[in-house]
């Protein structure tokens, strides 16, 4: 156990910027100062003549060697509006957003590399760029895509249930409208990887700091001709992901590059080029309106929704997409709900390409929701946490479905609110609050609650449920484990360690998983999929393990199966204590002594002489329930006292409270490890991340200097409660949660800031709210 | 141009001409091929290629090769007895400090000099010590915990 962790603490990482190959070279990109503009010329003869330069690769080589990069959605077949550019990995005729990269340059040291860079002339034309959604949105923008009429990428109606009738039967109707900046996961490593072809055999290995790397084999061999079976991705140690992993546009420059020189080539991203050209995420605006009864029942939501794609959202990456789980998680927890409607834009702009990032699209629709809640509890003056209770769907209404299709599992959400605002001690900060208003301090208790969709499997696009899982003994009683849960610093080997462990009642320290790679067909880790279909996967493979294991152990030992029993190793009999052999005896049986030829006829003749199973595993209630993209839906609650700074703006956490249902927990520190850093990335969303573009699509802030995340010091103390109703969907009743903490602890905090400002009766329009917001709000609202 | 310069890293003595241009994060990283020292940011924003450069923490990538002529460098690598794990460093997996870990090495050299200099210190002392040193994956809170965890371990005198 806790190998992996034995070796990062003591510098044996195995992480992209580690690997070093005989005679490998360095590749880097060059970008685009502008954010739109068409490239008159490349001329990269000078910088060639540099020594130690190999190769230089543009657009125009590019769109020779390779084909354009593949969408991974697309709904265009289906009739909806939906449309997926052409676009290559390096800037074929225009550049888009800045830091678009318009060569890449393969050398023998980065250095060179970079002094390479210097000498590319590239001359450009200007174009007017758009990089405010609301202007892209106008007739007569500029246009991202010349052969689009305008820069409506995707455009969606979803429309559940009777909305006239949810707004006839209202007693009131409120106005909401919400931003969200633009941030993203920002890992402390970035993107990178190691490419290395040999053209005698036309195999391209690859190490890759990726999530998925059977989804970014067949994205890379697509991009560059290759049959699939001819590209391979190990997935190194993975220095953080976030969804941001979950591209591999650039990677596939890497490969050509090696293709291009003959020699392994290695691509380390430096932060400036994540921030820029990496994936960017949220940046969503709602406008509508709910309609309630006074006693605070939620009976519908009309709202208007657009997505700020930057330069698109299909093909580098899978943002488009992310516009459905937005609009149908809107409803939430909630069961009044007698209509929803939604325009859904995802409108193109020049800025950088919009991918994953924890919580992806459904984190969206939950937070508009616990905003739509908070507005509700102030104007209705009802407390926020009586609104959610008088909405929520009840515990005997499981499986629930939702107005907008998804069939919820299981869960007691009045549990777990409760048990929230009692850890949250939500009556002393309310008493607390009122006495310090008193001496002119703004404490505000926020309350948010999340039903969040895990596990995804949507057609038509490269999400659609695969996973596959393989246990097996080895020929002296270990035990190897592979599936497709990506190792990516969220803990998914001990996970699969101890589920494994249990499973086949073998010794935790026996268990090796597998270093991933794309030789598991599986979609990898995104969606908090984990642990719902890899998991699924490996469950369903241990299991059957288990009975092939105690069918041989029972031949071996001479008794019935059913009175075979292992603990710790040793398969034993449970009528006849004499009769035992360990793990390790058996294989030996099995593999050698006397082998195969010593099985039982029938298993000979069902070729079942091995102790190697694989199985897949696909969500049963997506099966029952097509509307039900996703397999599980865990929930959650937070709860945060912040006390507002009237003077400069400051936000301060004063306490921070958090409980959750997952179902069954598989590992309990690192289902807490998730929440805390979820909750953690939540608060600097909600305070301070935001990635600002100039109005001529200049990133501003391209550096930890300027992106401000939370250190140590801005992570208040968090007091966290479990519930446990189990999935009646999967394996063990776990569901995944890995997304949740990030959706609510933004909601809590936003929604305790307003409270907080509630004498100065505003409404938090927006996100991040960085003290001068929070200043110029208290201002306005003063000016009247 | 190149410089020659002598250090002590771990221990050991070196002796190298290196790039003028060459950081500390680099010589360390690929000459002395010791890669716990990991690059974040190459800003001095984010810790993670925190080293202890004559006992006190820095980002060895704001720092030039040619600035350590005759400096004494520890990196985790340096903590470890043979094979055996520094206390610390159990302290980080057993209170499940480590999710991805590229943050880990700089990290536990940050908390490594404050447990050898502050005979004691709050949580808020704990934050502050080690706000240099970015972690997107925690959230801190099991980092605090093991660095507290970590401080009995040589108050009882299993420390070296
Ligand atoms: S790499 Fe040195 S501080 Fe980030
Ligand atoms: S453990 Fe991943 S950055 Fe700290």
């Amino acid at each position: 156990m806790e190998e992996r962790e034995r070796r990062l603490v003591s510098g044996k990482g195995f992480y992209v910027d580690d690997i070093e190959l005989p005679n490998m070279a360095h590749c880097i990109f060059v970008g685009s100062p502008y954010a739109h503009a068409r490239i008159k010329s490349v001329d990269v003869s000078r910088a060639l003549r540099l020594n130690g330069v190999l190769a230089i690769i543009t657009g125009k080589e590019v769109a020779k060697l390779m084909d354009p990069l593949p969408a991974t959605s697309n709904y265009e077949a289906i009739g909806w509006h939906w449309r997926t550019p052409k676009v290559y990995p390096l800037a074929v005729d225009k550049v888009r957003f800045q830091g678009e990269p318009v060569a890449a340059i393969i050398a023998e040291h980065p250095y060179i590399a970079l002094d390479a860079a210097d000498l590319i002339d590239i001359e450009y034309e200007l174009l007017p760029p758009v990089s405010d959604v609301n202007e892209a949105m106008q007739p007569g923008s500029p246009l991202v895509y010349e052969e689009w009429e305008d820069n409506m990428q995707v455009h969606l109606e979803f429309n559940f249930g009777d909305i006239d009738a949810a707004f006839k039967e209202a007693d009131r109707i409120l106005r909401v409208s919400w931003h969200e900046g633009r941030v993203s996961g920002f890992p402390i490593e970035a993107r990178g990887c190691v490419a290395s072809y040999d053209r005698i055999t036309g195999m391209l290995n690859m190490w890759s700091s990726t999530q998925a790397p059977f989804l970014g084999r067949q994205y890379i061999s697509s991009a560059l001709r290759l049959p699939t079976n001819k590209v391979r991705i190990v997935v190194a140690d993975v220095g953080g992901a976030f969804g941001n992993k979950l591209n591999w546009w650039k990677d596939t420059v890497v490969g050509l590059g090696s293709i291009v020189t003959g020699r392994p080539v290695k691509w380390v991203e430096s932060k400036r080029e994540l921030f820029l050209t990496g994936s960017h995420n949220r940046d969503v605006t709602w406008e509508g309106e709910v309609a309630v009864k006074n006693d605070g029942s939620i009976l519908g939501v009309k709202a208007k929704f657009v997505k700020d794609l930057g330069v698109e959202g299909t093909n580098r990456g899978s943002a488009a997409m992310g516009i459905i789980p937005a609009c149908c998680s809107v409803p939430n927890a909630y069961r009044l709900f007698k209509g929803l409607k939604i325009e859904a834009c995802g409108v193109v702009t020049n800025k950088s390409p919009y991918c994953a990032y924890r919580g992806y699209g459904k984190d969206k629709g939950i937070k508009f929701m616990e905003r739509i809640m908070q507005i509700v509890s102030r104007e209705l003056n009802i407390e926020p946490e009586q609104i959610r209770l008088g909405n929520f769907i009840q515990p005997h209404q499981f499986p629930y479905k939702q107005i907008s299709g998804y069939v919820y599992d299981s869960g007691d959400y009045p549990a777990v609110l409760k048990k929230a605002l009692k850890l949250g001690k939500v009556d002393l900060w309310r008493e607390k609050q009122r006495q310090a208003r008193k001496q002119g301090k703004y404490i505000g208790v926020g309350v948010a609650f999340m039903v969040e969709p895990a596990g995804v499997a949507a057609p038509h696009c490269i999400y659609g449920g695969l996973t596959q899982a393989r246990v097996r003994i080895t020929s002296d009683g270990l035990v190897e484990v592979e599936n497709d849960q990506t190792e990516i610093g969220q803990g998914s080997t001990i996970t699969r360690t101890k589920v494994v462990a249990n499973i086949l009642g073998a010794k935790i320290d026996d268990i090796e998983v597998k270093r991933d790679s794309s030789d598991m067909p599986g979609s990898g880790v995104y969606s908090s999929r984990g642990a719902v279909y890899p998991t699924g996967a490996l469950i369903r493979a241990a299991r059957e393990l288990r009975v092939r294991m105690i069918k041989f152990a029972g031949h071996f030992l001479n008794e019935e199966p059913a009175h075979i029993d292992i603990t710790d190793g040793v398969f034993h009999s449970t009528k006849d204590p004499t009769k035992r052999m360990s793990l390790k005896e058996l294989a030996d049986c099995a593999y050698f002594r006397p082998g195969p030829r010593g099985l039982p006829h029938d298993m000979q003749v069902k070729h079942e002489i091995l102790l190697d199973v694989s199985a897949s595993w696909f969500s049963p209630n997506t099966a029952q329930n097509p509307t039900s993209t996703y397999a599980t839906y865990c929930s959650g609650a937070d709860i945060a006292v912040v006390e507002v700074d009237v003077e400069t703006g400051a936000v301060s956490i004063l306490k921070y409270a958090h409980v959750h249902d997952a179902g069954t927990l598989l590992d309990k520190d690192v289902v807490e490890g998730q929440i805390f850093g979820g909750i953690v990335q939540g608060i600097g969303e909600a305070l301070s991340e935001e990635l600002v573009y100039t109005r001529s699509g200049e990133l501003l802030n391209n550096s930890y200097t300027d992106y401000v995340m939370p250190t140590a010091q801005d992570s208040p103390d968090i007091v966290m409660g479990h519930i446990e109703t189990p999935s009646p969907f999967t394996e063990l009743g776990q569901k995944g949660i890995g997304e949740a903490p990030v959706i609510t602890s933004k909601a809590a905090i936003i929604n305790a800031i307003e409270d907080a400002l509630s004498p100065f009766n505003i409404r938090v329009p927006e996100s991040p709210a960085t003290r001068e917001r929070i200043r110029r709000w208290i201002l306005e609202s003063q000016e009247g | 141009m190149k410089v020659p310069i002598k250090t002590k890293v771990n221990g050991k003595l070196y002796e190298q001409e290196v790039e003028a241009r060459s950081t500390l994060l680099d010589i360390l990283r690929d000459e002395l091929k010791i890669k716990s020292v990991h690059r974040g940011c190459e800003d001095g924003e984010c810790g993670a290629c925190t080293v202890l450069l004559n006992g006190k923490p820095v980002c060895s990538c704001l720092v030039l090769a040619a600035q350590v002529d005759g400096a004494e460098i520890t990196t985790v690598e340096g903590l470890l007895k043979g094979d055996e794990l520094h206390p610390l460093m159990l302290a980080f997996i057993e209170n499940h400090a480590v999710q991805c870990g590229y943050c880990t090495p700089g990290v536990i050299m940050t908390a490594y000099y404050l447990l050898n200099n502050l005979a004691d210190f709050t949580d808020e002392d704990l934050r502050r010590g080690i706000e240099g040193n970015l972690c997107r994956c925690t959230g801190y809170i099991h980092i605090i915990k093991a660095i507290k965890a970590a401080k009995k371990c040589k108050d009882s005198g299993n420390w070296w």
